[in-house]
């Protein structure tokens, strides 16, 4: 990374950050040249020359705080307060493709993409380098006006002081010499013990305009001339549109045109509220599409298909030898339902396509994918779109997708005119990339003295990522799927690198195979991925090995993770949070760990079961060590959020499929757990200075296997399907 | 013609009286503020005050609502000053956002008609749905809501 000063003049026409003051990038040095020859691309630091800082950022912001984690890294080199950001949005960059994902895959994913919980952990670094670049030529500016060496100018809260003189000046008095001035490489970064805001609990910067309404979210876009539409789709999956009677839909006042697309259809009319009347009544004509898909078929398919071979995920040790002559084996089957994302705003997307250009705001987690769609339909090049990226109203891995921005490009174009989609919550509900249902066998072996020391796993379900038109370099040929195949030993095994089970659990004897069953539900990337059902599977398991061989659950866990100072720190901290064993009476504990994400974690809950078999989760502990933590805030709330949506999914609904179509459509049917069903969270973060881990899928799959391991203390049933349903309880 | 009094203004609206005040606030009046979340009173990110009432716009026409009082989030107070809205910022609520200005409007009902909310009474009126998970911190901003309305 190089770090650039773009000369102003070649901003004011393309920025949204126009006006005079100090411009800066982040670039690759093949683009040095092309700013010099004034083609340069948009900048995303401007410090005005009121002093006022515009930022721009990669990742999308959809309740995770990265707006403003990122803006801290920023104000903290460059040495002014949070409120000093008057403007934060997320630009959609070249040079923010996300190096994660890049590295992950040699470069073939080189896309400006929010997943994954790497945010942080892919900008820290370059948005204190551009912090720090910035306060840099503020001081040298300072230095040459006063004519004083820079060592004698020091930034401190948004201006620039002389020690001998007492004088100072404002940034904002500053930039126009800065402007002028070359940026100098590698900036000296602040030292931890420096830190103003780094490590300590900042508020939100995007807080105030969500209490009073005026953030704009996807479906708040609007724009003049603007119509409205919605979507229908055809109801059974792999069905297609072969006609249409759109008469009825026609005659809704309000209603002007409906346009069928390939699988579903898009209404627009001058309203939303007309269009949704509109689409009731639309009927769709439709062919093929699978009509047997059912709940019932697909575990019948990967029951079918649990005894095939699979491919290898992970392999230690002779694990075949060890179950021949372990003292005992125990054989378990646990399995996961289809959940839908049922993010609280509805997919929705703008459009505006003229002859001459595109626009499109949208909640999208895949800017690039944005402009992917929009190339594909309107045929113009890159240049002549522009993506821009809305508040998303949660994201929780629906909307890295781009199906839901095909329809308002396709109407505008159409049309001749701004176009807002927005689906109905039932629509959304039912066409959802789902996150995949999974049948998990494992075999464990225990030595005499009831110790584990051999595990064969056998992964039944979808690979997910073999839907994509372009395949990701983690899915290899043999169907093997990093998406799916993660939280089972997998090792992290991201192509080209050896896996790494070194802080794994220390079982001697491994072999995990995953069995490619692929299924007609569209599935794809739910909050915590492949962990949902592994994690749910290997933390129940362990709970059964731990009994069958008279060990309590943390000991069991010390014992298989004594090689991770880490890990033991984490649970012996969680041990001691929970007053493990000393639950009052009535009440059960159950505990998981996880390493996801590079996060080492512990939940424990406190449970009761009524005699109806009702669950009452009391309260649960969470402590994390994730590497160096930068807003203990917006940390500690992204672990809860993740446990609340992981407890959702354990308590709550589920996804059903019968005759080719999703059963439930709203809230009424795929119900949420609500304020009254909230325990009491605790989250312990413990303080770390490693490199940072992920936090925004990490809360959400550990929760599901802690529950149902207190509902086991609690009754003596043993869960191996979540989510819990009270009449498995009496 | 409908005639709709918003936010302490008098208004007419060219509308069906069938619309749901939702859609009249959001497309017609662009309160974007209020929320469409699921159509049928089950989320709560639409709710608005009627009379003073917590009610969800999605589900009540415009004709029904025609001579009564409707306040949204950008009514509630001038300056995003409501004891409700200083208690968000001050427990700093929101992750995503966009089911919080329900959450808001439900909640600065309830301390209407209860200057000291318990715990029950915070999960039988306050019913919205968040997929962030900010519920513990919507509990705790209300409770405090309370205080800063009372003067305490």
């Amino acid at each position: 990374m190089r770090i650039l000063q773009l000369n102003r003049r070649d901003f004011l026409k393309s920025s949204a950050f126009a006006g005079g003051g100090l411009f800066l990038g982040l670039s690759g040095f093949a683009k040095l040249a092309e700013a010099e020859a004034g083609k340069a691309l948009p900048p995303y630091l401007h410090i005005a020359q009121d002093g006022g800082i515009h930022l721009g950022v990669p990742s999308s912001e959809m309740g995770q705080g990265t707006h403003t984690t990122l803006a801290m890294f920023l104000a903290e080199e460059l040495e002014v307060e949070m409120s000093q950001i008057k403007h934060i949005e997320t630009l959609h960059h070249p040079d923010f493709k996300n190096p994660i994902f890049a590295e992950w895959t040699n470069s073939a994913i080189n896309i400006q993409v929010t997943g994954g919980s790497v945010s942080i952990r892919a900008w820290h670094l370059p948005f204190r380098q551009l912090g720090a670049t910035a306060r840099e030529l503020l001081r040298s500016s300072a230095s040459r006006k006063w004519n004083v060496p820079v060592v004698e100018c020091m930034a401190v809260n948004g201006r620039i002081e002389h020690s001998g003189s007492g004088r100072s000046l404002g940034y904002g008095d500053l930039v126009e010499i800065a402007s002028l001035l070359t940026p100098i490489k590698n900036p000296k970064l602040k030292s931890p013990e420096h830190f103003r805001l780094l490590g300590k609990a900042i508020p939100r910067w995007d807080t105030p305009i969500k209490v009073n309404g005026t953030a704009v979210f996807g479906t708040d876009v609007d724009l003049p001339g603007m119509l409205y539409g919605t979507v229908k789709h055809c109801s059974v999956f792999g069905e297609k549109i072969s006609g249409i009677d759109d008469s009825k839909a026609k005659e809704v006042q309000g209603v002007i045109a409906v346009l069928p697309l390939e699988d579903h259809a898009v209404v627009v009319a001058n309203s939303t509220w007309a269009a949704m009347q509109g689409a009731k009544v639309l009927n769709l004509q439709t062919s093929g599409g699978y009509n047997d898909l059912s709940d019932e078929n697909i575990i019948k398919q990967f029951r079918t298909d649990l005894a095939k071979e699979g491919v290898p995920v992970a392999h230690r040790g002779d694990p075949v030898t060890f179950m021949e002559q372990a003292a005992q084996v125990l054989e378990l089957e646990y399995e996961s339902p289809l959940q839908a994302h049922a993010a609280m705003e509805p997919l929705c997307a703008t459009a505006n396509v003229t002859p001459e250009g595109c626009e499109v705001w949208a909640p999208t987690q895949s800017n690039d994918f944005a402009m992917m769609i929009a190339m594909g339909i309107t045929q113009l090049p890159p240049e002549k779109i522009k993506i821009h990226t809305t508040y998303l109203g949660g994201g929780f891995g629906r909307k890295v997708e781009y199906d839901f921005i095909t329809a308002p490009l396709l109407a505008s174009k159409m049309l001749g005119k701004p176009v807002k989609v927005t689906w109905t919550r039932e629509e959304d509900t039912r066409h959802d990339f789902y996150r995949p249902p999974f049948l998990v066998k494992m075999r464990f072996g225990l030595d005499a003295e009831g110790m584990l020391q051999g595990l064969s796993a056998k992964l039944v379900g979808p690979a997910v990522s073999r839907r994509w038109k372009m395949p990701p370099p983690w899915l290899e040929k043999n169907g093997r799927d990093w998406m799916v195949t993660i939280g089972m030993f997998d090792g992290y095994n991201l192509p080209n690198r050896t896996p790494d089970l070194s802080k794994a659990y220390s079982i001697p004897n491994i072999q995990v195979d995953f069995v490619p069953s692929d299924i007609q539900v569209p599935t794809g990337a739910w909050r915590s991925i492949g962990t949902a059902h592994n994690t749910f599977a290997l933390e129940s398991g362990l709970d059964e090995v731990a009994l069958a061989g008279g060990h309590d659950p943390f000991e069991l866990r010390r014992n298989l993770l004594s090689h991770n100072s880490r890990a033991l720190a984490v649970l012996d901290k969680a041990e001691e949070l929970a007053n493990w064993g000393k639950h009052p009476k009535g009440r059960f504990q159950g505990m998981a760990y996880t390493d996801y994400l590079e996060t080492y974690q512990v939940q424990v809950v406190e449970a009761s079961v009524s005699k109806r078999g009702k669950v009452t989760v009391h309260n649960i502990i969470c402590v994390a060590d994730c590497g160096q933590v930068f807003n203990s805030h917006i940390a500690k709330q992204q672990l809860e959020g993740g446990i609340i949506f992981g407890l959702t999914a354990a308590l709550k609904g589920e996804i059903n499929v019968q005759n080719g179509q999703v059963v439930q459509s709203n809230f009424d049917d795929y119900p949420m757990l609500k304020l009254k069903d909230i325990p009491e969270i605790k989250v312990h973060l413990i303080e770390n200075h490693g490199p940072p881990g992920g936090l925004g899928e990490a809360g959400t799959s550990l929760i599901g296997p802690a529950v149902a391991n207190a509902v086991f203390a609690a009754t003596g049933k043993r869960l191996r399907r979540l989510p819990i349903k009270s009449k498995d309880l009496v | 013609m409908t005639k709709l009094k918003i936010n302490g203004k008098q208004l007419t609206l060219k509308l069906d009286p069938e619309t749901p005040l939702l859609w009249a606030l959001r497309d017609h009046l662009k309160l974007h503020g209020t929320k469409y979340g699921c159509g049928i009173e089950q989320c709560g990110a639409c709710t608005v005050h009627v009379n003073g009432r917590a009610v969800r716009s999605c589900g009540i026409s415009v004709g029904a609502v025609a001579d009564k009082a409707i306040t949204t989030i950008e009514g509630l107070s001038p300056n995003s000053n409501h004891p409700v809205q200083q208690a968000w910022t001050e427990v700093d609520v929101p992750q995503c956002g966009y089911c919080q200005t329900g959450m808001i409007m439900a909640s600065a009902a309830l301390l209407e008609r209860k200057a000291r909310p318990t715990d029950k009474d915070i999960d039988r009126s306050v019913t919205n749905i968040c997929r962030c998970g900010t519920y513990n911190q919507v509990r705790k901003a209300i409770h405090l809501a309370s205080q800063i309305k009372e003067g305490v």
